[in-house]
């Protein structure tokens, strides 16, 4: 029987990260993918400060995170948590709690939205204290805000912003032609190396990022060559991978809740890799494109206040600048590499095709634009299968799938797989992802033979003609998507039978 | 005479008939729909609520048309979609199914945001699905089906989106009287929670009096619904305890200040609805209601008891777990939990822990009221005698 405390019950407030500790203190993160942490961690060592990226999530965590925490967590808190949990306690081992305290700061996603993702500061103070990391200092990021308690050791100012924003754009081109190129290459390992030694190339340029004023900041990132030249250079690098584009094989997109979705490791079974293993060519889900989406959902407010709130309508065109300033800069990267990678869908396109099923303006999660996607891929033949991820007790992303079954019943030949990724339940997702697959795979056979047919080209022939004009050949060569053909082999028919004026 | 294959002529507003599924947040907003439509000349009887949630609700409705799988209160609003559609005597003209993305909570401005759950402003679009994925089901039965998104805690913002979402289904309708109506929906909505707040002081004044306990219910709105909290508070409630709900707990500042006014002179809390010293990411509406119940029943000495209610698979509820029952219990309350509730009443269980519960209360509530009281500021407004 409890008595009675004079104290009532508070909640967890890390003590601050101070300025003075910026030299001696390693603030931690990770959650995404392994390119865009390296150059995160490239923008916070520019910056002054010490960063480190925690190893990518492991199902030992995900059952670490279940032990400590709450039961019923989502899975990508469960992963999260017990990630961050099992890093400290190896590093506790070595050099004690004591100085884990000291010299690690924790910074991790929240959300200012319905999702409780950003409600979870109870669950990762709960799994510290049955940790016996109760003094561990950990700081939640929310989408417009930073935790207001984390004190004045992290200054997440303009230079920094922009470029951690800068190198979203620039990894999500690399991911995007990565996956492009990978599954087609005639020497196995090959992509592997160039993405490496890319991104270490990134790492030095935004690690060498000239220093700047704010003001001076904004105007540069905006006008410079330099990121633009940076991007020419990993072009360069990918054109000395040879590709075979006549491998016929289904593109499948791939959507879903962000942190699935982003990350490449346990957390959702590999399933990048494993689809590319079974045949596939990923069409990769970029954070640019969830970051224009974040955009558009938070100027939707001023579009709903015109007419009632003063100034609205000004907002809203001085918002609707900004995102098409932030439209063409990842415009104007994609040209530097060569417009290889994926176009960013506008976002008024998706929220129009999602609207007779899912509205605008329910967010928490992924909302309209999930369904939005899944059309989009649909009417322009952007991909043959839809692979959804929904990490279990997902609340916002169930949601967007429960709406998909209007979309299916509407358009049952869409391919669509949403698969409840628990963690510990691969063989169950893998087997239900592998049933679509199949049947994307016959599907991008079929567009293939008829695309020969059409074109009245035979295979041998196409290779023939690759073979007499080699620069078709290098992996950097753009392959124009008209719109009939959704499979890299088709549409590398198509342009063949233009060029040879059939 | 109008030709044949033209569309019917629309019915005149008092002979409307509006089915509204009762379910979730319309637990806590019925009143505001009752007014809005009464104040645009809809006869009130004419207004149809689903029943209460029930297994065999969803069996003879809901069968097949579920589409994903989620929390029950989400899950079931199948069977009462198809009850109104499939299951009325008298054919309903308008299927009204709200989605609810913020609520007029009673800590608005004192929190983040009062946003609703994820699924529950969602659940609509959802539920819809399993009617047309196949054929339009409202379509073939002559419903108008209206599911209009409204932003209840933004009031400048209500008759935009309800004259948006709402004119397709009401004859006529201008902007200027969906804004009459609003006002009337959100003074309705008031006048019913100012009711029941005084309703309940009255009756916390009679335990402070008599120094009796009383419990707590905290849960979400919709398990006032008995076929979602299975009446578990009516079975104590047989055993003579007043029970009280969180989300009609009275708000008078006399009552506020005594409860709170050392949190805030301390520096923890800028005011009586403030939750930052508990829960810092203050964004869900219900989620804050629980929160900030937890803290006044550690604070009101005659709450010798809360009992806590969640859903099975309710992801809002369950980072609040612990923080919640840690509130609770450090104030030397008695906390009880009844969570994973689904479909089936789980009577014998419910039936041994009630007993549980009222053999703690007969032993310890004294001692609680007595201990609590002894840690509880002076000048209890509840007791002006005292």
């Amino acid at each position: 029987m409890a008595t009675v405390a004079t104290d009532h019950y508070r909640a967890y407030a890390p003590r601050p990260f101070t300025r003075a500790e910026r030299d001696s203190t390693t603030i931690l993160f990770g959650g995404l993918h392994w390119r865009i942490e390296r150059i995160l961690q490239a923008v916070l060592e520019s910056s002054g400060y010490r960063a480190q990226i925690l190893p990518v999530a492991t199902k030992e965590d995900l059952l670490t995170g279940r032990e400590t925490a709450d039961i019923g967590q989502c899975c990508p808190t469960s992963f999260t948590t017990g990630n961050l949990v099992n890093f400290l306690k190896k590093e506790s081992t070595g050099i004690g709690v004591e100085e884990v305290n000291k010299k690690y700061v924790y910074l991790t996603a929240g959300s200012c939205g319905a999702c409780r993702f950003g409600q979870y500061h109870a669950s990762y103070e709960l799994a510290l204290r049955n940790t016996g990391l109760e003094k561990f200092r950990m700081f939640l990021m929310a989408q417009d805000n930073l935790d207001q308690n984390m004190g004045d050791g992290l200054d997440l100012n303009l230079p920094m912003t922009l470029g951690c924003l800068w190198g979203i754009f620039c990894t999500d081109l690399v991911q995007d032609l990565e996956y492009q190129v990978r599954p087609y290459e005639v020497l196995p390992g090959q992509t592997e190396a160039v993405v490496k030694e890319s991104i270490e190339y990134l790492y030095q340029v935004f690690r060498n990022r000239p220093a700047m004023s704010t003001k001076r900041s904004v105007l540069w990132h905006l006008t410079t060559p330099y990121f633009a030249r940076a991007l020419r250079e990993v072009r360069r690098k990918f054109s000395a991978i040879e590709v075979d584009r006549l491998r016929v094989k289904p593109k499948v997109k791939i959507t879903g809740e962000f942190y699935l979705q982003t990350v490449e490791g346990d957390p959702n079974y590999n399933i990048h890799r494993w689809l590319e293993a079974e045949g596939a060519e990923v069409y990769p889900a970029a954070i640019t494109i969830w970051m224009d989406y974040l955009l558009r959902i938070g100027l939707q407010r001023f579009e709903d206040y015109s007419g009632i709130e003063k100034h609205a309508r000004l907002k809203l065109a001085l918002g609707r600048l900004a995102q098409g300033t932030y439209r063409l800069t990842v415009n104007r990267l994609r040209r530097a590499m060569g417009n290889l990678p994926h176009e960013t869908p506008s976002q008024f396109e998706l929220r129009r095709l999602a609207a007779p099923y899912f509205h605008r303006n329910l967010d928490g999660g992924e909302g309209d634009m999930l369904v939005g996607k899944t059309l989009w891929s649909y009417h322009k033949k952007k991909a043959h299968m839809i692979c959804e991820l929904s990490p279990y007790s997902c609340m916002p992303n169930t949601m967007s799938i429960g709406a998909m079954a209007g979309v299916v019943g509407r358009y049952p030949e869409i391919l669509y797989a949403p698969l409840e990724i628990k963690g510990d339940a691969e063989v169950h997702a893998l087997s239900r992802c592998q049933m679509i697959l199949t049947e994307a795979k016959k599907r991008a056979q079929r567009e293939f033979d008829d695309t020969l047919q059409r074109t009245r080209l035979t295979e041998a022939e196409v290779r023939a003609y690759l073979q007499a004009h080699p620069e078709m050949r290098k992996a950097t060569y753009l392959i124009p998507h008209d719109g009939t053909a959704a499979g890299t082999a088709a549409k590398l028919v198509l342009h063949v039978a233009k060029r040879m004026g059939r | 005479m109008r030709s044949a294959g033209s569309p019917p002529p629309p019915s005149p507003r008092n002979k409307l008939r509006i089915g509204i599924p009762r379910v979730l947040n319309l637990w806590n907003t019925h009143q505001f729909w009752m007014g809005f439509l009464t104040s645009l000349g809809v006869d009130p009887r004419n207004v149809v609520f689903s029943s209460d949630t029930s297994e065999e609700q969803g069996r003879q409705f809901g069968k097949g048309r579920g589409t994903v799988d989620c929390c029950y209160p989400v899950k079931c609003i199948s069977g009462h979609y198809g009850e109104l559609v499939f299951g009325q005597k008298q054919k309903l003209d308008v299927l009204l199914s709200p989605m609810i993305y913020n609520l007029p909570s009673f800590l608005s401005g004192h929190v983040a945001k009062t946003l609703t759950c994820p699924r529950v402003m969602a659940a609509p679009e959802n539920i819809k699905a399993g009617f047309i994925k196949e054929q339009d089901a409202f379509a073939e039965a002559g419903i108008k089906y209206v599911s209009p998104f409204v932003s209840l805690d933004e009031p400048r913002l209500v008759p935009k989106q309800l004259f948006a979402g709402m004119r397709e289904a009401i004859p006529g309708l201008t902007y200027e009287e969906t804004a009459t109506a609003a006002d009337a929906g959100f003074r309705a909505l008031r006048e019913f929670s100012d009711r029941l707040r005084k309703k309940s002081r009255e009756v916390l004044e009679w335990c402070a009096r008599e120094d009796r306990a009383c419990l707590m219910v905290i849960a979400r709105p919709y398990h006032m619904d008995p076929g979602i909290g299975h009446e578990i508070e009516v079975d104590l409630q047989a055993y003579g305890y007043p029970i009280l709900w969180m989300q009609y707990f009275p708000i008078d500042a006399d009552l506020m200040d005594w409860a709170f006014g050392e949190d805030i002179r301390a520096g923890h809390i800028k005011s009586a609805f403030d939750i930052r010293d508990v829960w810092p990411s203050s964004y869900s509406s219900n989620t804050n209601e629980i929160l900030w119940g937890a803290k006044v029943a550690a604070r009101i000495p005659w709450i010798a008891c809360v009992i806590r209610m969640s859903s099975y698979e309710c992801g809002m509820d369950q980072p609040t777990y612990t923080p919640v029952q840690q509130i609770v219990e450090r104030s030397g309350t008695l906390f009880f939990s009844f969570q994973d509730l689904d479909s089936t009443k789980p009577s014998g269980s419910v039936k041994i822990r009630v007993e549980t519960i009222t053999h703690y209360l007969e032993k310890y509530a004294a001692a609680i009221i007595s201990r609590k009281k002894a840690a509880a500021p002076p000048g209890c407004p509840l007791r002006p005698a005292a």
